[in-house]
């Protein structure tokens, strides 16, 4: 039968074929790198141009790669290309930078003040375009030039000399030395910007790089990069570990696989493959600046004005169930929309949140029968007992944010007699644009840090913020962030203690309910030690190193 | 032949141009911007935005600026990876889901086709029965769950293969199997249904007749024959694994372009959607021409050129 004998030849061939392959691959044990470190990272980079990064894979490239004037060390502000932190001068509108004299580019050129005038022009210029240029706000004629009024060259930074750096604002910013560790007010080196002209970023040629590492080989939407250790950083002394690599792995139970074939040192997990390592001695969790709170639409129905429904609507949310059975992601519960381990006070060096004041924060504990009781009362004060509401209820569409949209529609209308809640999960953009238009009766919203300090939070919810889709108002809360921004602003202690004041009073009324602060799962090699991640949203890796 | 030729890639363009325009207007009806920090800008901030881009101009000149490039082969830049050129984008993420997807449709098919022949030959015994079990399997189990399981089996606990990631050819193994396997069995079940029919006709009884051996019936006569269902489903097939492979690139970890175009149409960046949008069609549109060009080439009672007329 020669057909059937090539039949067989056939399946043996493609066998055959298959083991081949399969000997050909070295996967099994390799020797593990003690010069390099292996990161699993979610999505790639879309931009290593400082003054269009938008996205926290690219500021923690930049931060590997870049340095600013500060760099975040634990939760301390360090000196970097500054060589010191300064205090401003001129009632808080005038900075003077010295800067370090040993500061040079990876092509061997010294850091100039020139090159961090250069770059800070570019995030003002309107035709490059930032979409971060806001943050710059404060800073002499920045606001102006963003929308065409003035030149670029007149912004309140120059060059005094090659290594001292003169910044001018209008008005006094107190989180102004936080801001110099962001990436958006990293330098530039110039000829490299214009060299590559609109490439500039778009791959590693197009790069200079005067930070702790350089980024090798990389193009574009690569799913992989590697770092390697700069010789001519300043501080390369204290980089210890040789290489960095990083590889976009989105698949969690992937991300397991590799982490634990040792193809990985360190990985983020979520969903059921976080709840399914929440025992495993390799497991950790960290909290984000960043917090999920709900907002309900005062202007579109007005039953949302009164503090009492607000609050029980609050309090029918078991946040600890929330976080541990729909999340599982290492989230844990907030009672603040401003959240924990970002901002500490300046003289008792005390958590804002731990600052707060505790009868607030009960607003956003667990308590069904109480929310019962001061919905009736609610609904009895406007005069609306009996009456059934119908309710939509915005959210994300990802399957986690339909989940959690599930969890608050049952225990809302569980608690809430009259209330009826319908889900409309939708695109991000989507939930995005109707929230900006006020349109959604209630809606569950997230905001991640600019900078770590409670205004960026709490500068949302005045009277009026784009923001503040909810219409919450409330004047002395108003007051109070003014103040911070006015009178105190060149005050630490005082100022404190406006924004403190200023949470203190939303949550007194629920302006808006808090949900719970957001927080990554990790497994970690035990052998990568010194991670330092900072209040800025990114990882400082000079500390890290490999332990043998 | 070559007037039929012409004539099919006249209408292959006119489908990219109706398919391009179609999405360029549904894509603009899309709520939101296409600027990653969008929540954080204010109004003011985003008009300037989109003087910047050219986004506040009346639709249809955007429309006929769209056009205009894309005839000078410009295909604009992302708007979520700055100033990356689209079409170099879509080339390098290419490769990998191509190689995958058309190793897919070879292995799905070649061994589809061997396995519903030898179920249609060996019809009604065990080797028939484990050859539908296994395709009814084969369709019933997403392409994902595979993926899941053949990383877990064969990669971590057995390590034959790497678990995910893009490093060569052993690379592309898992994925390939993972998508084949739908493939293959909805080749197989066409295949043995078709070819039982065709064994049945009178021209087989005539091969064997004349002489010829099983085998030498099957392969001169009866595989040619019952091949046309199979290539019908080619069209389809393609479709399918250019939206499965998304699923399997993002479990194996594959810098391919499947991810990029769902990321795409999640973050508004018009120029990318635009861009995978012709590409997908047009490659879709290619794989039906040859397809119906195969028609041809295996039935000579489908050659489609003028002189023949209609049947």
């Amino acid at each position: 039968m020669k057909r059937g004998k090539s039949l067989v030849l056939g399946v043996t061939t493609v066998a055959v074929t298959l083991l081949l392959a399969a000997c050909g691959n070295s996967g099994s044990k390799e020797a593990v790198k003690t010069d390099t470190a292996s990161f699993a990272t979610g999505d790639v980079i879309a931009t290593m141009d400082s003054a269009l990064n938008t996205d926290v894979i690219g500021a923690q490239a930049l931060t590997d790669t870049m340095e600013g004037l500060y760099r975040y060390e634990g939760k301390e502000i360090k000196p970097a290309i500054a060589t010191k932190v300064v205090k401003p001068t001129n009632n808080g509108l005038t900075y003077t930078f010295p800067l370090r004299k040993d500061a040079k580019w990876s092509n061997g050129q010294p850091v100039t003040a020139e090159d961090f005038v250069y770059a800070w022009r570019r995030v003002v210029d309107p035709k490059v375009g930032s979409q971060y240029a806001y943050i710059y706000e404060g800073i002499k004629n920045a606001a102006d030039i963003t929308t065409g009024k003035e030149p670029v060259n007149s912004l309140g930074v120059v060059a005094k000399d090659k290594h001292t750096l003169e910044v001018t604002l209008e008005k006094p910013i107190p989180y102004f030395s936080q801001l110099m560790t962001s990436s958006t007010f990293f330098p530039q080196y110039p000829e490299a910007v214009k060299k590559a002209g609109k490439s500039y970023g778009t791959n590693s040629k197009t790069l200079v790089f005067n930070g702790p590492y350089k980024l090798e080989n990389w193009n574009g939407p690569d799913s992989s990069w590697k770092e390697v250790k700069n010789t001519n950083y300043w501080n390369a002394k204290a980089v210890k570990v040789k290489t960095l690599k990083y590889q976009v792995v989105k698949d969690p139970s992937t991300a397991l696989n590799l982490f634990q074939s040792n193809k990985l040192d360190r990985t983020a997990i979520s969903g059921d493959t976080a709840k399914q390592m929440k025992n495993d001695p390799h497991y950790s969790t960290l909290q984000k600046s960043a917090t999920f709170y709900m907002q309900v639409n005062q202007e579109k129905n007005p039953i949302f004005k009164n503090a009492k429904i607000r609050r029980a609507i609050s309090m029918t949310i078991n946040r600890k169930e929330l976080v541990a059975q729909v999340l599982g992601d290492g989230s844990s519960p907030i009672a603040s929309v401003t959240p924990k381990n970002m901002s500490f006070d300046p003289t008792t060096k005390k958590d804002f949140v731990d600052d707060l004041d505790a009868a607030g924060k009960k607003n956003a504990s667990y308590n069904p029968k109480e929310a019962t009781k001061l919905w009736n009362e609610g609904l009895a004060e406007t005069g609306q007992t009996g009456k059934t509401f119908n309710y939509t209820l915005l959210g994300d569409d990802t399957d986690t944010a339909k989940k959690q949209s599930e969890y608050l529609q049952n225990t809302l209308q569980k608690n809430l007699p009259g209330l009826k809640v319908t889900l409309a999960n939708v695109p991000f953009k989507t939930r995005l644009t109707r929230s900006t238009n006020g349109d959604f009766d209630m809606v569950v919203s997230a905001w991640n840090a600019d900078f770590p300090d409670p205004i960026t939070f709490l500068d949302l919810f005045v009277t009026g913020g784009d923001n503040n889709g909810g219409h919450w108002s409330n004047a002395e809360y108003d007051a109070q962030i003014k103040a911070s921004k006015g009178d105190n602003a060149n005050d630490p202690k005082a100022r404190w203690q406006n924004l403190v004041k200023a949470q203190d009073i939303m949550n007194t009324e629920s302006g808006v309910i808090p949900l719970y602060q957001s927080g990554v799962a990790y497994l970690t090699n035990p052998s990568l030690k010194g991670l330092d991640y900072g209040p800025s949203g990114s990882y400082n890796n000079v500390s890290l190193y490999l332990k043998k | 032949m070559s007037k039929y030729l012409v004539k099919r890639i006249f209408y292959l363009v006119l489908t990219l141009f109706i398919v391009a325009s179609v999405t360029f207007f549904m894509m603009k009806l899309m709520p939101g911007t296409p600027y990653t920090n969008q929540e954080k800008m204010s109004a003011d901030q985003l008009r300037i935005m989109n003087e910047q881009y050219g986004l506040n101009k009346p639709l249809i000149q955007q429309y006929f600026i769209y056009l205009g490039g894309l005839l000078h082969g410009d295909f604009g830049t992302s708007f979520q990876f700055n100033n990356q050129p689209v079409l170099s984008l879509i080339m390098t993420r290419l490769g990998p889901s191509l190689q995958i997807g058309a190793q897919a449709m070879i292995v799905g098919s070649l061994l589809g086709i061997l396995l519903g022949a030898v179920a249609a030959i060996r019809k009604n015994t065990w080797v028939d029965g484990v050859a539908t079990f296994f395709s009814i399997v084969g369709i019933s189990i997403p392409n994902f769950v595979l993926a899941v399981l053949l990383q877990f089996f064969l990669a971590f606990k057995l390590q034959l293969f790497p678990i995910a990631l893009w490093d060569g050819w052993s690379s592309s193994v898992l994925p390939t199997l993972a998508l084949a396997v739908a493939p293959l069995a909805n080749t197989a079940r066409f295949m043995r249904t078709e070819m039982v029919d065709v064994l049945n006709s009178d021209y087989i009884e005539l091969a064997k007749a004349k002489g010829n051996s099983k085998w030498q019936t099957v392969a001169k006569h009866a595989l040619r024959n019952s091949m046309i269902p199979v290539v019908t489903i080619i069209g389809p097939m393609a479709v399918n694994l250019m939206t499965g492979s998304l699923v399997v690139e993002n479990i194996f970890s594959i810098p391919g372009i499947g991810e990029q175009f769902v990321k795409s149409i999640m973050t508004n960046d018009y120029p990318t959607i635009m861009g995978l949008t012709i590409f997908y069609s047009f490659l879709l549109t290619v794989i039906i021409l040859v397809v119906d060009i195969l028609y041809g080439i295996i039935d000579p009672r489908i050659r489609l050129s003028d002189s023949q007329g209609a049947h």
